[in-house]
């Protein structure tokens, strides 16, 4: 289904009439194995689900949300029969728009299966059902002392299952690595149905690492119903920094030095002048306005590791011109200082009713000349740039601020995207740091894969479906066809999250 | 073999790096799995990725096998030309191409071998972090195609941990790259895939390696036990308590009699078992953390807890574990070094039971092994020359890995499945997950050619105990 910029996507009613006819029969089914009330079909309903965290869009034809793995076996060996593609979904908190339904088909949400199925602390691992909401998996068992570490700024809304396809990280991954390196094994249903179990609760189980391949794969190869998670022992002794910048260049030299003198923080957070400028309308929590940008450093280990590592990062920002630095002296001070990093996506709504989160990597090393770049093509698009990132892992997120009602800006702003993007690989980085591929990307996978590169992984997708049945249209490039949507952003809602 | 087809390989890599007299082949004949060898048809020693891609498509167009090999000291059989075939030796391929210590990588070719590229890295204070014990021979290509691991893998991770990126030489011989330097590459994580493969899909090239910073204290700490049961409850305690030691490896009486004979150590001779317990961190960490190590030591009746003194005391501990199992030479003529992994927490009574299988089959089991991540290394001493020995040899090693499976763990923790456990693949995979390993092997290796009868329990199961000269397979 073709869409334009602007318009709901419902299209032309009689088409749409047409195809849900035609449908019928599996419709039918459908509501024998999950019951008529999971099954969405009227366009009032089924819209809800045309959009994630991205700007694309696309509508649906039908949405089911089915309440056990057997049930999604029977959906996906209905559906799959049926001809049908099939497009997983978790809560559609994604920012590359891997759960829009780029060809149409049903929508499978997993936010039933929210079941925290086995904890078991001795063994430090967990078994969760995809719909488990991240944050909840460590709210369990954080009274033990123990938590799970992948920590995307969306956790307290998305959905481990999304996680998992998106091989998502968070501000503590510095530390603790993305998803794939905590998850030990998935349950995965195939295209014909059946149900399959890859990895286990060793790690590095024998052969193949099938596990680490549906890691990552946005819902190409099947549908996750089960993980295996890792869980990790809270650290004795957590301590925060916030240093203040009047340069960003400033700014960036730090993370270079902190990193290169060997210590490890668990995060490395930067927010620039704009992002600031928008926390302070926002929810304010005291940052100044007038500096370019501010670093928030946060250590964890025993308590004489945090002590020490804490004293040299002060040295450090204060050699490299930091115009103040401030240490979190209690528990209550640590979650101020991180509400303004959390809350800065939700923020930036106060600058622009829309806006387009980019999500480039770079070596640590070429941090400080890439973003010098990316001011250079905000100028150079006439776009305006809020800066709030990973910068110890090198992973940016440059938003671009528009207003896509202004005829023409969305298509500078994608331009300008892509010019990120650009600079970022021609700086020896990468095109996504943690948010996927998705629809948004997929163009440019051929700036970093040669052909024979992408026939690898496509041969991986045929050996698992080789109807490409799943999510059909996303991570791999594919030349303009009329199954294609037209980018078609909306508003972003508030409280959007990187 | 048909002339063609070594003229068309001397074409590729020059008369000298093609062998195929007997004389020349027998050296390939096995690797560390010392129970078993076949002899390849001929041995291509290429000097460029190009070659071997060159070499590839050959071998793709005469439908030859084509059998990767580094250093030759994987442990599970896995460049053994059990079908015969073209092995290809990647050791001339030895170049660090680029050491990166301010973004901390490494760039080599797969022949580099291990030990050699942290001794590059260590002038920028950098190293490589998998420390396999083969480390001062085994190579970076063999690492990667075995996933290998080594004591400090309890705090750093396994092989695949430390892979950004790699180049690779299908079965077709086109030349892809995968993985890079970001955390988390776009679209599959192919370079996950390959690490571990043990050369059935591909042939690796080029690998960019993650180096780490040295950390700026370390300390080791001997803790010696009367028993294994009492060393195995500090271990599970240990970690239970949310330490992280980076190493923690446990070698019991067996091994530590043959360790001192042959290097004097200063292991106790006559003691059950000792840990050997490794800790970095800042140096006003280490107090404190060594001391409550020591304190869960002491729970559990330890006969005595020594900090090495120095650089010189803890360089000789650990030369005692890395060479403890080239030191049971001593105690037979050869052994069988056995890999399973169990849960931490069922470490006590799976090594109770590792000796009550040793007694029911009359042999002599000794045991060096990574202790903190629960991967267990048995090792079986015999005598081939006594006839009926290798039977029970290889009956005990079963029973030893069956018993880690029903302990919930597995059948290898870092030596890889090779043809030494192919069988065993069955015991913790079902046929349909077999069947998605096998789409994959389909999807890279459609012909079946890339190091054949490995991995998956496909085609004529393996027989030990072959005469020289002789193919594994009938």
């Amino acid at each position: 289904m073709e869409l334009t910029p602007g318009e709901r996507g419902t299209g032309d009613g009689g088409r749409r009439d047409g195809r849900m006819r035609e449908l019928g029969p599996l419709i039918r089914d459908l509501r024998r194995i999950v019951g008529r009330q999971h099954v969405l079909v009227e366009p009032e309903d089924v819209i809800v689900y045309e959009q994630d965290g991205s700007i694309l869009q696309a509508m649906p034809e039908v949405v089911v949300v089915p309440g056990s793995t057997a049930e999604v076996r029977e959906v996906v060996r209905a559906t799959r029969a049926a001809g049908v593609p099939i497009v997983p979904r978790g809560s559609g908190t994604g920012l590359a728009g891997g759960a829009v339904p780029a060809d149409g088909g049903v929508i499978v949400s997993l936010a039933r299966l929210n079941c925290l199925r086995e904890v078991d602390l001795r063994g430090r691992t967990a078994v969760v059902e995809p719909g488990v909401i991240n944050a909840d998996v460590t709210k369990g068992i954080a009274p033990q002392g123990f938590f799970y570490a992948p920590d995307p700024s969306s956790q307290a809304a998305c959905s481990v299952g999304g996680n998992l396809a998106n091989n998502s990280g968070g501000p503590h991954t510095l530390a603790y690595g993305v998803t794939t390196n905590h998850t030990l094994g998935v349950e995965v249903v195939l295209h014909d149905g059946a149900p399959l179990w890859l990895g286990g609760s060793v790690p590095d189980t024998p052969g193949y690492d099938l596990c680490g391949i549906f890691v990552g794969s946005e819902g190409t190869l099947g549908v996750v119903v089960q993980g295996i998670v890792r869980l990790m022992r809270a650290r004795e002794s957590v301590r925060t920094v916030l240093a203040v910048f009047d340069r960003m260049d400033d700014a960036t030299r730090v993370v270079v030095d902190v990193t290169s003198a060997g210590i490890v923080p668990a995060a490395l957070e930067m927010m620039d002048q704009t992002t600031i400028e928008a926390v302070e309308r926002g929810a304010p929590v005291g940052f100044p306005r007038d500096a370019e940008a501010v670093l928030l450093v946060e250590v964890e280990g025993v308590r004489e590791h945090t002590e020490r590592a804490l004293r040299e990062i002060q040295d450090i920002c204060r050699r490299d011109a930091a115009r103040d630095v401030r240490v979190a002296q209690s528990e209550q001070e640590r979650i101020a200082l991180w509400k303004g990093r959390k809350g800065a996506f939700g923020a930036l709504g106060t600058l622009a009713p829309n806006y387009y989160v980019m999500d480039g990597v770079v070596p640590r090393s070429r941090l400080p000349e890439t973003m010098r770049k990316v001011a250079e093509i905000g100028r150079a698009f006439g776009v305006r740039i809020a800066n709030v990132f990973h910068a110890g892992d090198g992973n940016l997120h440059p938003n671009i601020l528009f207003d896509m009602r202004i005829p023409g800006e969305l298509d500078r702003v994608i331009e300008a995207g892509a010019a990120i993007l650009r600079a970022c690989i021609d700086a020896g980085g990468s095109l996504t740091g943690e948010h996927g591929i998705g629809l948004e990307k997929k163009a440019y996978m051929s700036w970093v894969f040669t052909e024979a590169d992408l026939d690898a992984m496509a041969r991986v997708r045929r050996a698992f479906d080789p109807a490409a049945g799943f999510n059909p249209g996303k991570v791999f490039p594919s030349p303009p066809a009329c199954g294609e949507p037209r980018r078609a952003p909306a508003k972003i809602p508030a409280g959007l999250w990187v | 073999m048909r002339p063609s087809l070594a003229e068309r390989l001397r074409a590729i890599v020059g008369p000298d790096h093609v062998l195929t007299a007997p004389e020349d082949t027998v050296v390939y004949e096995q690797d560390a799995f010392l129970v078993a060898r076949a002899h390849p048809d001929a041995v291509v020693l290429p000097g460029s990725p190009e070659e071997v891609a060159a070499v590839a498509r050959v071998a793709h167009e005469e439908g030859v096998p084509l059998i990767a090999r580094g250093a030759g000291t994987g442990l599970n059989g896995g460049s053994i030309p059990v079908r015969g075939g073209l092995m290809v030796v990647l050791t001339r391929l030895d170049h660090i191409l680029e050491l990166d210590a301010r973004g901390r990588t490494a760039t080599v070719e797969p022949g580099v071998i291990n030990a050699d590229l942290t001794a590059q890295a260590a002038p920028a204070g950098l190293f490589y972090a998998p420390d396999p014990g083969s480390q001062s021979v085994s190579t970076i290509g063999g690492n990667v195609g075995n996933n290998a691991g080594g004591p400090h893998c309890l705090a750093y991770g396994v092989t695949g941990n430390h892979v950004l990126e790699m180049e690779v030489v299908l079965s077709s011989g086109e030349i892809v790259t995968v993985g890079s330097p970001a955390v988390d590459p776009p679209g599959y994580d192919l370079a996950g895939l390959l690490v571990g493969s043990e050369g059935t899909l591909g042939i690796v090239t080029r690998v960019t390696l993650r180096l780490l910073r040295r950390a700026e204290s370390v300390r080791t700490l001997l803790a010696v036990f009367e028993t294994i049961d009492d060393a195995s409850g500090a271990v599970s305690d240990i970690i239970g308590s949310g330490i992280v030691p980076t190493a923690m490896e446990m070698m019991d009486g067996v091994v530590m009699r043959a360790v001192e004979a042959a290097i004097h150590a200063g292991y106790p001779a006559d003691a059950g078992a000792v840990l050997l317990i490794e800790v970095e961190a800042h140096h006003e960490a280490l107090p404190r953390v060594m001391g409550r190590i020591d304190e869960i030591a002491r729970r559990h009746h330890p006969r005595l807890l020594r900090t090495a003194e120095g650089a010189r005391e803890r360089e000789l501990l650990w030369k005692g574990r890395k060479e403890g199992a080239g030191a049971l030479g001593r105690l037979a003529p050869s052994y069988y070094l056995h890999d399973g992994v169990v849960p931490r927490t069922r470490l006590p009574d799976v090594m109770r039971r590792v000796q009550e299988i040793a007694r029911a089959h009359g042999l002599v089991i000794g045991n060096l092994f990574h202790a903190g991540d629960g991967n267990l290394h048995p090792t079986i001493l015999f005598d081939p020359r006594v006839p009926g020995m290798l039977d029970r040899v290889v009956a005990a090693g079963e029973e030893i890995l069956r018993t880690c499976v029903e302990a919930g763990g597995s059948i290898t923790g870092e030596h890889g499945v090779g043809i030494e456990k192919r069988e065993y693949m069955k015991w913790v995979f079902t046929e349909t997950d077999l069947e998605a390993m096998r789409r994959i092997k389909r999807a890279f290796d459609p012909a079946q050619r890339l190091n054949p009868g490995k991995l998956l329990p496909d085609g004529p199961a393996p027989a030990y105990g072959m005469q020289p000269g002789t193919r594994a397979w009938s």
